[in-house]
């Protein structure tokens, strides 16, 4: 167990057998445990806000299954594209090499929530605001989202010098995870749980479309409506 | 059908429009399986886009209305008649440029290229698809969907013909002998060329990778050809609708004649934004 949180490190450097191997069984279920391991905890952690009031157990616990469940349910949905993207662009042969990189991507991203983890427990203990726990979370998020940025790109620098086509399937892969990321985080709210609402898994109107609301924000905001 | 799947595959991979595949000018495909896998991908695809018809009235309180079953049904027959109609009325076209920019092309192998780009297209489109129901899952926004297909037959189109554009420049590029030799290194030309660097290079080309410059005429009647095929292809898709079934109208087989895709399209932008 240890010997596979130890990887966490290499992950993060893209060293070693993480930066140049292809995807196999064994290296699965090390970025699956990585990202199950440190997803689970930011979202407990982020699960615990309490607004002033009694933390909820459920919500966290709810909270710590929604970031794998978000994570893993956005790579699922975006693979298929993807897949068919990079066998066009003739570069299917190194597609166990690409999966590597972005499960490592993916499982990046966990850890550096993780390690950002005990800002939020300290903003928690700051401030009862829901809107400032959100935007809070939201910006910790971001930064997770640009560190792995930089982690897609180190993990992806060998192929693309090898292939420099490798580099608009890595552009690519950023639009089509964050489309459907977007909305998969929009359909899996609450994350938090706003105080005096019941604990929920899902909110009664969470099928509903983010792009839709934004656009809707957008044009009151235009309009003065 | 599994043959056909596996043309498809070497379609994908570049195999199937290798130098050496269309070495003699042909396009060597057999169409048969192929076809079928066109007519299934695309049935997939219009499962996806009319499902939103029945998600939609699934969770209402009436539940699934007789109206949005048959729509689905109708999207998952329509859509492969959609690629079918665009490549009927787009081949003899493209055989007379072809054959005007003194290609050598027969008209089989025009219609095996076709389908052939139209199993690219419906691939990319399939691929999209559990995409295009999860947001039909998550939306009621009628307006939203639309574009969303839109956006994403625009995708698989742009790289369906960036396939035939490729493809018809290696046929046209092979048959000229001085950029044959440029783009088709001789063995000892490539042993000659030094140690690879490192990492190697692949030898092998993409199913979209340039492979070498195109004669002039060539290009302006293949380009001219392209925005023929997309406007074609835009304005059956509107002929054929509904695809997705707008939910305050009963539901049709094919709507009457009025106006037609790309105001349809501003007119969606707006009630995205105005509503």
């Amino acid at each position: 167990m240890i010997d596979w949180l130890a990887s966490a490190d290499d992950v993060l450097r893209a060293r070693g057998e993480w930066g140049s191997a292809p995807i196999d069984r064994r290296r699965l279920a090390r970025l699956v445990f990585l990202l199950l391991v440190f997803g689970l905890f930011y979202g407990l952690v982020m699960g615990c806000y309490d607004g002033g009031h009694r933390a909820r157990l459920t919500q966290a616990l709810y909270s710590a299954l929604k970031v794998p469940l978000l994570l893993a349910a956005t790579f699922a949905l975006s693979l298929p594209s993807f897949f068919i993207l990079n066998t066009l662009l003739g570069l299917r042969d190194d597609f166990r090499y690409t999966m590597r990189a972005m499960l490592a991507t993916q499982a990046g991203l966990t850890i550096v929530l993780a390690s950002l983890a005990p800002l939020t427990a300290v903003w928690y203990a700051s401030s009862t605001s829901y809107d400032m726990a959100k935007l809070f979370n939201a910006m910790m998020f971001g930064v997770a989202s640009i560190a792995a940025q930089f982690l897609l790109r180190r993990h992806y620098a060998p192929l693309i010098r090898k292939r420099p086509a490798h580099r608009w399937m890595m552009y690519s892969w950023l639009v089509i995870y964050s489309f459907v990321g977007v909305q998969m985080a929009w359909v899996l709210r609450p994350f938090l749980g706003a105080p005096g609402m019941p604990t929920q898994f899902f909110r009664d109107n969470s099928w509903s479309n983010a792009y839709v609301h934004i656009s809707d924000v957008i044009w009151r905001v235009l309009t003065g409506g | 059908m599994i043959r056909g799947f596996k043309q498809l595959d070497d379609i994908l991979r570049g195999n199937a429009t290798s130098p050496p595949s269309l070495g003699k000018g042909q396009v060597d495909l057999r169409v048969g399986g192929l076809t079928l896998v066109v007519i299934l991908l695309g049935g997939i695809c219009g499962l996806c886009i009319g499902s939103f018809a029945v998600i939609r009235t699934a969770w209402s309180d009436t539940g699934v209305s007789q109206d949005a079953i048959m729509q689905m049904l109708a999207s998952v027959v329509k859509l492969p008649l959609l690629f079918i109609f665009t490549l009927l009325v787009t081949l003899p076209s493209l055989y007379v440029f072809n054959a005007l920019v003194g290609s050598r092309l027969s008209l089989s192998s025009v219609y095996r290229l076709l389908v052939a780009m139209l199993g690219v297209m419906l691939a990319v489109l399939a691929s999209l698809g559990p995409i295009t129901v999860f947001f039909g899952l998550s939306t009621d926004s009628y307006p939203f969907m639309k574009l969303l297909n839109v956006a994403m037959a625009s995708v698989a189109g742009v790289l369906g013909l960036a396939f035939l554009l490729r493809t018809l420049h290696r046929l046209v590029t092979l048959q000229e002998p001085s950029i044959s030799d440029e783009i088709v290194p001789t063995e000892r030309e490539a042993a000659d060329s030094g140690p690879d660097e490192d990492p190697p290079r692949r030898s092998s080309h993409g199913v979209l990778d340039r492979m070498g410059p195109t004669p002039v005429k060539a290009r302006v009647v293949f380009r001219i050809w392209l925005l023929v095929f997309s406007l074609v292809g835009a304005q059956m898709s509107w002929v054929l609708r509904p695809f997705i079934g707008n939910p305050d109208v009963p539901f049709t087989w094919l709507r009457s004649r009025q106006s037609n895709f790309f105001m349809d399209v501003l007119e969606s932008i707006g009630k995205l934004f105005g509503n």
